[in-house]
């Protein structure tokens, strides 16, 4: 039996190939364009997650009360959270003062990577490599400020390679440790979330698609209930990487400033 | 600002959830600058190699020079993080 459900979709069995979904998926036409300059949905979702976490934190804290209510507990437990599980296993209590900033990068990348799960957004922003480079060039910046301002600039260079350590050694590692520090290091920051959004964006796609593409009154409705199966399996995976990315992020990025700030054991 | 579930929490229950906070950071940050380490040593040397080996005209300096970082990489990594556990771990018949 090879009917098709939907005589009018692509399915299988249907003379019509696999619509495979590609990079294809991460480009979108504009929604305007001024000059050389193209509108496009990922720039309004990023947009739209730096208001959200702007207009949470503002509505939770705009009157505070000694016990918190409402919208203002809410806030207070994002932050604890940010504070107890980021900020202070890394910098201890005297690096209390980077806490808005944490709390800052952490949701903001946390909302831009949950778009991806939310119909009519379903696009993770960080899938976008070009968004996910000036949040990784702003901690970079704030590392290497730091560490000059705490260190001097011989002291943070000398503090990378431990004491103790033979001369000879130092020429053979400064190579290393600068690439390290100035490439990789910025570049595995970047690239692991940019690498992770992307892959689960394609993932749920496949899934999806195929779903649609396998349904038909044949063997192909037990392909599609599998893939379907896959798809929910993958979007429930989906719904703790987009946190564990926020999280691995800020995580590092709160031990990079504890470096910076404190030379190195 | 009040400190949610604090009443629940006992100081030693309290301590040990910092513990595990404290390792899970230094964790992560010991991975990803190991996997740093192994990038930089193998790029870092096999662009020496690369450099010396298209002055001198023998290519396959390039790859050894890679072994070469990475070997350097591995070594060091042995040195730095090796040590810092080997300083962290109890020794024998310390049962604190």
């Amino acid at each position: 039996m090879t009917g098709v459900l939907a005589s009018g979709g692509c399915h299988i069995f249907s003379g019509c190939g696999f619509p495979a979904p590609g990079l294809q998926d991460f480009n979108w036409k504009p929604f305007f364009t001024i000059g050389s300059f193209a509108f496009t949905k990922p720039m309004l979702l990023a947009i739209l997650a730096a208001l959200v976490v702007i207009v949470f934190f503002w509505a939770a804290f705009r009157t505070p009360k000694l016990v918190p209510r409402g919208m203002q507990n809410l806030g207070e437990i994002a932050i604890l959270a940010v504070r107890d599980q980021i900020l202070r296993p890394s910098l201890g209590r005297r690096g209390d003062s980077y806490l808005p900033f944490l709390v800052s990068l952490f949701f903001f990348i946390y909302i831009m990577n949950v778009m991806e799960l939310i119909p009519l957004l379903q696009f993770p922003v960080p899938s976008r490599i070009g968004f996910v480079w000036p949040l990784v060039f702003i901690v970079y910046f704030l590392y290497l400020y730091l560490g000059f301002k705490h260190q001097g600039i011989w002291g943070y260079f000398r503090s990378m390679i431990p004491a103790g350590v033979p001369w000879p050694i130092y020429i053979i590692l400064v190579p290393v440790e600068l690439l390290r520090f100035f490439v990789f290091q910025p570049f595995t920051l970047g690239v692991r979330l940019f690498g992770n959004m992307f892959a689960g964006h394609l993932l749920l796609t496949i899934f999806t698609i195929a779903s649609w593409y396998l349904l038909s009154l044949s063997v192909g409705l037990l392909y599609a209930a599998g893939s379907f199966a896959l798809a929910i399996f993958v979007f429930v995976l989906e719904t703790l990487v987009t946190l564990l990315q926020a999280f691995i992020f800020t995580t590092l990025t709160a031990t990079y400033i504890a470096s910076s700030v404190e030379p190195a054991h | 600002m009040t400190d949610h579930g604090t009443g629940a929490d006992t100081p030693a229950a309290r301590a040990r959830k910092q513990a595990a906070a404290q390792g899970r950071a230094q964790g992560l940050e010991t991975g990803w600058t190991v996997f740093s380490y192994l990038l930089a040593g193998m790029a870092a040397y096999g662009g020496i190699g690369w450099l010396i080996g298209r002055a001198v005209h023998v290519p396959l300096l390039f790859p050894v020079g890679m072994l070469v970082g990475l070997g350097i990489s591995i070594g060091y990594i042995i040195h730095r993080f090796g040590r810092q556990q080997a300083m962290t771990r109890p020794r024998k018949g310390d049962n604190r």
